[in-house]
Formats: structure tokens, sequence, C-alpha cells
């Protein structure tokens, strides 16, 4: 580690993996209560642990993003954080923040927690993903405030890459974007409309602007190839990913009573949403076989390989099988977007995150370059039952959306929802059993951290040309 | 940094046949199935005898595996429906799995393959593709 304020990213990853077990094991509850309506009733009811579910998954991934931030922004401006205490603080009222409105998710009735926390003076509750109460949303944008203060000082002050650039921007972007949060018109086409300015730009604009910088700090990193090369790869990258995504939110507009022109935006933008993961791809593979060194931090490079992979299949493949306006009029809303939401989400977010952490931490744990041989076998385990298990969620959700879709929605004679759900049982359990294994990769995750740590650096901590 | 570093990837004979060939079979995939085909095609017979190694491997492995995409995605296809019936839920759950499954892998694989051509290097299609030309050991 080459600045010592970099240490702050430690407690963002720690607080990260710590919520990621949460938002899995309330996944793990989610799947069961699937298919036992009852299961955990009245203590965890569906919606709760579904807010629960995706709502922590937001939260670590920010915390994921912002410790990824402050490890990344000072190697890159090549001076020491404007203020690490600033971070630090930061950190408790976020976290603090966050793990009230989880409890308070789950031992206050909704409505209650809206009206306990002055919910009718700024009406902002109630949307999907945007659930967060009022004043939680107002502790987001301050701690995002200070947060972009920092790192935009620590660039300002300091040397000007594209990599930095790039993720102050996706950054500026999520901050922006979020305030989106407070406009809550009566009018419901204009609620989901600016809704979609949120969720949508986030997950399938901005956050990709800080998915790119992040892979290709991690590229340069373990592959030694030119910063010059990689730097253009992401303009082109970043380039593809505003011209397509931008527009392509049109692909949330079809039926929410916007104009009917939208069906055509959006389906001919959203359906070019896939090149830049394409892109993110052949870039990815191109630096690993174009690499100058052998890094030992093999897992690092494997988190990195597999982002790609993944989000291209999860982001790009999927979201593309249900995106073109006639296909989505049949599919809206089945089980083939729960599909599509956990393969992308899982590919773009979580593993860059991950890669990110697998890169950083030995470093901050006072490793030269990569954990030990021991450590990494663990961790890569951990990434192959995450990763093969992520792809078996999505393949049943897949082929339940599609039984769905045709019983519910295609045949002559349609069939009731709740009908329909018993059809699909099977795909559930199944669905169930791979969330299992997902959680166990998960745990392996959490234990690499504690294997051979004793046990000396692997490749002698040195760096081999390739 | 210099301009040699970054290009000396595309100094290997052959660079852009292979890229082109790789190209080609990922275009007939995605964009323009049928003919991106004729084209590789075309390509194949008029230059995969004299081509340096790295073109040659690329063009026969392109050329193969798009052969083998064919008939998993055309005529696999074509069987389920046969075999399912149209109206059945159950076919289109099959066959809608299969069809995402197999297409998006036979598109990685073409990502590699690009990605490799595109360092210079030969590479053969896991499953689908031929043994690789001699000239191929050469190259890293």
């Amino acid at each position: 580690m080459n600045y010592q304020s970099q240490s702050v990213a430690k407690l963002y990853f720690i607080a990260a993996i710590g919520l990621f077990v949460g938002q899995i094991l309330f996944g793990v509850i989610l799947g069961l209560q699937y298919v036992i309506g009852d299961f955990l009733f009245p203590e965890i009811p569906f919606n709760v642990a579904r807010m629960v579910h995706t709502n922590l998954l937001i939260v670590w991934l920010l915390f994921g993003f912002m410790g990824a931030a402050y490890f990344l922004v000072p190697e890159e401006a090549e001076r020491e954080l404007h203020s690490p205490l600033l971070a630090k603080v930061m950190f408790w009222i976020f976290l603090v923040a966050g793990a009230l409105t989880i409890l308070g998710y789950l031992l206050v009735p909704y409505a209650g927690l809206a009206q306990m926390t002055g919910n009718d003076l700024l009406p902002t509750m109630g949307r999907e993903f945007l659930e967060q109460p009022t004043i939680t949303k107002i502790g987001i944008v301050i701690v995002a405030l200070a947060f972009l203060y920092n790192i935009g000082m620590t660039i300002l002050k300091g040397r000007k890459t594209a990599i930095s650039l790039v993720l102050l921007i996706g950054l500026l972007g999520l901050a922006l974007l979020f305030l989106f949060a407070f406009y809550n018109p009566d009018n419901l086409v204009k609620d989901k409309f600016y809704w979609w300015w949120v969720v949508h730009l986030w997950v399938e604009g901005v956050w990709e602007l800080i998915l790119g910088s992040i892979l290709a700090f991690v590229l340069i990193k373990t592959t030694g190839v030119d910063r010059e090369v990689i730097e253009k790869w992401l303009y082109v990258i970043i380039a593809m990913t505003l011209i397509t995504g931008i527009i392509g939110t049109g692909h949330h507009y079809y039926w929410i009573g916007t104009p009917e022109y939208w069906q055509w935006w959006g389906s001919i933008f959203s359906a070019m949403e896939p090149i830049p993961f394409f892109m993110m791809t052949v870039f990815a593979f191109n630096m690993v076989n174009r690499r100058r060194r052998n890094h030992p931090n093999k897992a690092a490079l494997l988190w990195a390989l597999g982002t790609a992979v993944m989000a291209f299949l999860g982001a790009g493949v999927w979201g593309f099988l249900h995106t073109l306006a006639p296909v989505n009029y049949y599919t809206h809303g089945s089980q083939i977007t729960a599909a599509h939401g956990h393969m992308a989400f899982y590919g773009a977010y979580v593993m860059i995150v991950l890669a990110m952490i697998s890169y950083a931490m030995p470093l901050m744990r006072g490793r030269k370059v990569a954990g030990s041989n021991r450590s990494q076998t663990v961790e890569m385990w951990s990434f192959w039952l995450m990763t093969v298990s992520m792809v078996f969620i999505t393949l049943f959700l897949t082929a339940a959306g599609v039984l769905q879709t045709y019983l519910q929605r295609y045949s002559d004679e349609p069939l009731p929802f709740m009908v329909v759900q018993d059809k699909i049982e099977i795909f559930y359990w199944l669905r169930e059993v791979a969330g299992v294994v997902f959680l166990i990769g998960l745990i392996l995750y959490v234990i690499s951290f504690f294997v051979g740590n004793s046990d000396p650096e692997a490749g002698g901590g040195v760096e081999e040309s390739a | 940094m210099q301009p040699s570093e970054i290009n000396s990837d595309t100094d290997v004979p052959g660079f852009s046949l292979a890229v082109a060939a790789e190209g080609l079979y990922l275009l007939n995939l995605l964009l323009l199935p049928g003919a991106a085909f004729l084209i590789l095609l075309l390509l194949y017979f008029l230059k995969v005898d004299k081509a340096p190694p790295l073109a040659a491997a690329h063009l026969s492995q392109t050329m193969n595996a798009s052969l083998w995409a064919g008939v998993l995605l055309i005529l696999v296809v074509g069987l389920i429906l046969l075999l399912g019936g149209f109206d059945g839920p159950w076919t289109w759950v099959v066959l809608i799995t299969y069809f995402t499954i197999c297409h998006a892998s036979l598109v990685i694989l073409g990502i590699l393959g690009l990605a490799q051509a595109m360092a210079g290097r030969c590479w053969r299609y896991p499953l689908v593709g031929k043994t690789l030309p001699d000239g191929c050991h050469a190259l890293r």
C-alpha cells in the first residue's frame, strides 16, 4: 500500500462484507417464503424480507464503492486522501443510519416507521428500492456530499487520471441522481418516470462508470499493461454505456402511461445496451492476454475476469432477453426480470467490489502484493461456488419466468397469478437449493480472510515478468 | 510508453485476418446471421491455405465453431420444437433456456477467441474447435 490514508477503505470493505452476508441470509429466507408462504410469519413478513434483501444490497454496494474509491483515488492521485478523519466519521454515520433503518424495517410496521420518521413532512417513502425513511435519505445525501468533497479534493490536488475522473463522474452522477428520490409527485406516471431516473440511471448508467474505472484500475495493477491502452478502452466503453443507457431508460416506460414512442426508443437503445458489456469482456481478456507480469494475486484477477463475463451475461444477455417492447409486453415483471436482476447485480457490481476487495485487502493487511496461496485457494473456491450457484439461480428463475409468462399471459386460457405460482414451485425449490450453495460460497469467502495468515505470500511477494 | 510496444501484437503475420475471422464469427451470432457466415466461408476458402499460421488457425477455428453453432442453434432448436410441439408450455421452457445458454456460451467463446486474436495468439475453441496447426506453437 503506497499511501497510509488508503487504509480507511478497510472499514468500508468490512462493513460491505458484513451487510452482504445479511443480504444473502434474507435472500435465503425470502426464497423459502416463495414456497412456504408463512415461513417466519409474522416476525418477518415477505414484503419486509424483500425490502431488507434489496436495501442491504444497495447499501453494501455503496459501502463497497466508497471503500474502492478511498483505496483507488489516493493511488491514482499520488497523494494522501484529503481527510481520512472525515472518511471515518462518515463511515460510522452511514453504518449507524443504515443499521437503524434495517432495524426499523424489521421491528416497526412500515406505516408506523413512516409516521415515526416524519414522512408526512416530506413524503418519499413507499416506493420499491427507495423505501428508506426520508431522514435516512437526507443522511445518505450528507454522507455522499462529504464523500464527494473528500474524493474530489484529493483528485483536484493530485494527479488526474482517466480512471479517477471516470470514477468521480460516476460517483457524482450517483449522488445527483439520488436526489430524484426526493421527488414524489401525486401523478403516478410522473412518479414512475422519475423513479427510474434513480433506479435505472444508477445501474445502467453511472454505476457502469464506477464499474469500468474499478475494473481498469485492477487490470492495470494485475496485468502491468500500459495505462494508455487501458484508458482508451475505458473511454470507448463509458461512451457506449452512456449512449445506450441514457435513452435505454425508455425500456421502463413501455407500460407506465408514457407516450407510445418510448416503445421504439426504449427497444432500440436498450437493445444496444449489451455492447459496452461485450466490449468490457473483450477488453478484460485482451489485457490479460497482453499482460507484462504475472501478479501473484490470482484471486483478484479471477474476480476481475469473472466480472466481465458475468456482467455481459447478466446485464447484457439476460437484459436483452426481455428488453424489446413486443417481448416485454408478455414478460414484464415476471420471474425473467428476477433472473436478470440477480445475475446482473452479481456480475456487474457484486463481483467488481469483491475484485477490488480481493486486490486491496491483502495490501491493507500488511502484505506486499498478495495473500497466501492457502487463503487465495479458499477465496477462489468461494468464487466458483458463488458464481456457479448464481448461474443456476438465474437459469431456474428463467425457466420459472418462461412458464409463468406462458401460463399466465400467453395461453388461450390464462391462469390466475397464484395458480401459476403453484405450478412453478419446483423451480423455486431448485432456486432455494442454489441459494444455499451461494450462501456456503459466501461463508467460504469470509473464511478466506482468516486462513493462511501466517503463511508466506503467494509468489514470494514478487511480481514476475510475463 | 512506446507506440511500438502497443502495436507489437499487430505485427504478427495474419493478425488482421485472424481478428476478421473472429469478428465475423461473432457477427454471425449477434447481428448478421447467415450473411456474416457467408463472408467467413468465402474468406476461409480463399485464404486458409496460404494464410500465416495465426490467420489459418483462427479461420479454421471460427469456421468449425460456426458450423457447430448452426447445428446447436438451428437443428437442435428445430428438434425441440418438433418433439415438444409448438403449443406446449414446456417446449418453450426448454427451448428458451437451451437457446439462451447455448447462444451465450458460443458468444463468450467468440469473445475469448477475439481477445486471443487481438493479442496475436492462436486459440482452440473448447469442444468444437479443430486441432491447431503446427505453426501455432511458435506463437507464445
